[in-house]
């Protein structure tokens, strides 16, 4: 009875110690005083250094947590008993959220530095005049390709039919990602809506079969960086942070067009502190605070201010930062509705049980 | 010879098991940056681990949710174990048991979302309460499971020849049966431990408004890739364990060596 009575002190003494020790580190880590913001964000996607900053220039401590899918995010935020502040979903998970009015709109009179976000960026079909989300990171879909294994230049997808690539592409699951290359290589929007161009793209994609490898989730990263495949479908984000470890590699927006995608800033029905959230967007569009941050994070910025304090051989990048007549063949992907989204998921399940 | 193989097959079991661990060590050191080559030795990724304030913070939240889920839950767990032992009727005693039973082999899915359900409606906000609440519950039946063969196997015949001696229940309970269990509650403790610990899928439901703990934070690195930082910690997290097992093991055999002809 002792020894347990002693264990179960120790156990406590050591758990309060700790708690302690993680105030203390709370309290030195910001200011305990005063209110509070939360944001709620994609792993590893801002620079910590700015979160002191900001706590520093406004007092305000940031309590900063993360995600790792849309599909999380809104779940959490659905179910309530949660006070997140500022949220950083994907556009086609704006268009849900706002439709199940779970979004406080942005008060643009508060948010003075939108000014320096490229108009290019600004009132797109996902949220017109920008009334619930200000963009923090964008990019394309594309191909990733390795140089050392792919003889010439690949510019365009319908460059991957060619037969030398026979067994050499990996392409990420995603039944808009997949089946909007099949009609983009057609000459058609991806937000297409046309049975028969739909069906066209997808004998179109069917013979593109004997190409693939392997059609893959997240670890595209990993079998790209291992060499294991010379040719990749994938975002941007994914090919910047690839490029920036292994030389031999090589991003390309094909000419035909392609997605363009877009991680937005909103503040969620939950929030608590709405002065503070708008003066959290506020500050992360400072064209020196978006500089530092892309410079970290690694993906393009729609801020146009930003690009003059970042390295020049980072905006001058045409893959990562393409000009104005290639991004007018980027397009977002619209909110088709469930049924039309259920058609493609059909078609792109059939693409995917397609025999070689 | 007559020993090679199953020395072989053993060797070759421990290897499978501990190989992806010492790799993931071996790569902590990696100034490389990726697991994908070797580049040469570097202390980095520690340096930049304790550095890391937000990181630190969770590691030593999921530790104190450990300790505070696991203590708890024992007491909750041994008193469980008696009232199911103590059970008058045969009937009432194997419903409970199997009702414990259900909760331990339920999907954790369920569990977590049906406890996030729970809070939302009751209106505790999601943090340190809430993570805290849904380990203990989920510990409870591992605890009740791990002391209840020891009160099984410990014979009626004690209790009685201490009634017989003139001692009170207080006594029989205190002085009897829970020097006898110990060992089970140990061993108990010790489960919850590690059962939250290293919990993913109830924790990810119930955390919330800037509390998680490591396990939901690994997790949520994996959009951008986990970083050579995260091997680091888990190697810190590997000797810690192995330095409480070696620990626990000479507290053991302290304890038992006087004892030992007095207890059997």
């Amino acid at each position: 009875m002792k020894k347990l009575m002693q264990a179960l002190v120790a156990v406590f003494l050591i758990s309060f110690l700790l708690l302690y020790v993680v105030d203390r580190l709370n309290a030195s880590s910001g200011q305990t005083e005063g209110s509070t913001l939360t944001v709620y964000n994609w792993g590893d996607y801002i620079d910590a250094e700015l979160i002191d900053r900001f706590e520093k220039e406004t007092g305000v401590k940031v309590i900063y947590e993360t995600f790792d899918s849309n599909e999380a995010m809104m779940t959490k935020i659905e179910q309530g008993g949660t006070t997140y502040d500022v949220a950083v979903p994907s556009e086609y998970t704006i268009e849900k959220m706002r439709d199940q009015d779970l979004l406080y709109p942005i008060n643009h009179s508060k948010v003075p530095n939108l000014k320096y976000i490229d108009d290019r960026f600004m009132d797109l079909s996902f949220d017109r005049g920008n009334k619930y989300s200000i963009p923090y990171f964008w990019g394309t879909v594309g191909i990733l390709y390795n140089t050392d294994e792919v003889n010439g230049e690949i510019t365009a997808w319908n460059d991957l039919w060619k037969p030398e690539f026979r067994n050499k592409i990996l392409m990420i699951d995603g039944a808009r990602e997949v089946m909007g290359m099949g009609l983009n290589s057609l000459g058609y929007s991806l937000n297409d809506t046309n049975e028969a161009h739909l069906q066209e793209a997808k004998a179109k994609l069917d013979e593109l079969t004997p190409n693939i490898k392997a059609i893959v989730g997240d670890e595209i990263r990993m079998l790209m960086g291992n060499d294991e495949a010379s040719i990749g479908l994938v975002w941007s984000g994914t090919a910047s942070e690839l490029m920036g470890t292994k030389d031999n590699l090589e991003y390309v927006v094909p000419e035909e067009g392609s997605n363009l995608w877009f991680d937005n800033m909103v503040i969620p029905k939950t929030a608590k502190n709405i002065e503070a959230a708008h003066a959290f967007i506020n500050f992360m569009l400072d064209p020196e605070v978006a500089a530092q941050n892309t410079e970290y994070v690694g993906y393009s910025t729609p801020n146009k201010k930003a690009l003059e304090f970042m390295p020049k051989e980072m905006v001058e990048d045409k893959r990562f930062y393409p000009p104005a007549h290639m991004t007018e063949r980027l397009e977002v992907y619209e909110n088709l509705g469930p049924e039309m989204l259920a058609r493609y998921n059909e078609l792109f399940l059939k693409f995917k049980m397609h025999r070689k | 010879m007559k020993s090679f193989w199953p020395r072989a097959y053993l060797a070759f079991v421990f290897l499978i098991l501990y190989a992806p661990i010492f790799y993931l060590m071996f790569y902590s050191f990696n100034s490389g940056g990726t697991m994908s080559s070797f580049d040469g030795f570097t202390l980095d990724w520690y340096k930049e681990l304790f550095s890391d304030t937000r990181l630190l913070i969770i590691v030593l939240n999921t530790i104190v949710i450990a300790l505070l889920s696991a203590a708890i839950s024992t007491i909750i767990g041994v008193i469980g174990a008696l009232a199911i032992i103590y059970a008058r009727k045969r009937i009432y005693q194997n419903t409970l048991l199997s009702l414990n039973n259900v909760l331990i082999v339920s999907p954790d899915v369920i569990i977590g979302a049906s406890f996030l359900i729970l809070f939302t409606i009751v209106g505790i906000k999601l943090g340190f309460t809430s993570v805290l609440l849904a380990h203990i519950a989920f510990s409870v039946p591992i605890v009740v499971i791990m002391v209840l063969p020891k009160l099984q196997e410990m014979s009626s015949s004690l209790i009685d020849a201490a009634r017989d001696l003139g001692a009170s229940r207080f006594d029989v309970l205190t002085k009897v049966i829970l020097p006898y269990i110990t060992p089970g509650i140990f061993a108990g403790f010790f489960m919850a431990l590690t059962y939250s610990l290293d919990d993913f899928a109830v924790t990810f439901f119930v955390t919330g408004n800037g509390f998680t703990t490591l396990s939901v934070e690994i997790y949520s690195l994996a959009r951008r890739g986990i970083s050579l930082n995260i091997n680091a910690l888990s190697t810190l997290l590997f000797l810690f364990t192995i330095f409480l097992v070696i620990g626990y093991y000479f507290i053991q055999q302290r304890n038992e060596k006087p004892a030992a002809g007095v207890r059997k």
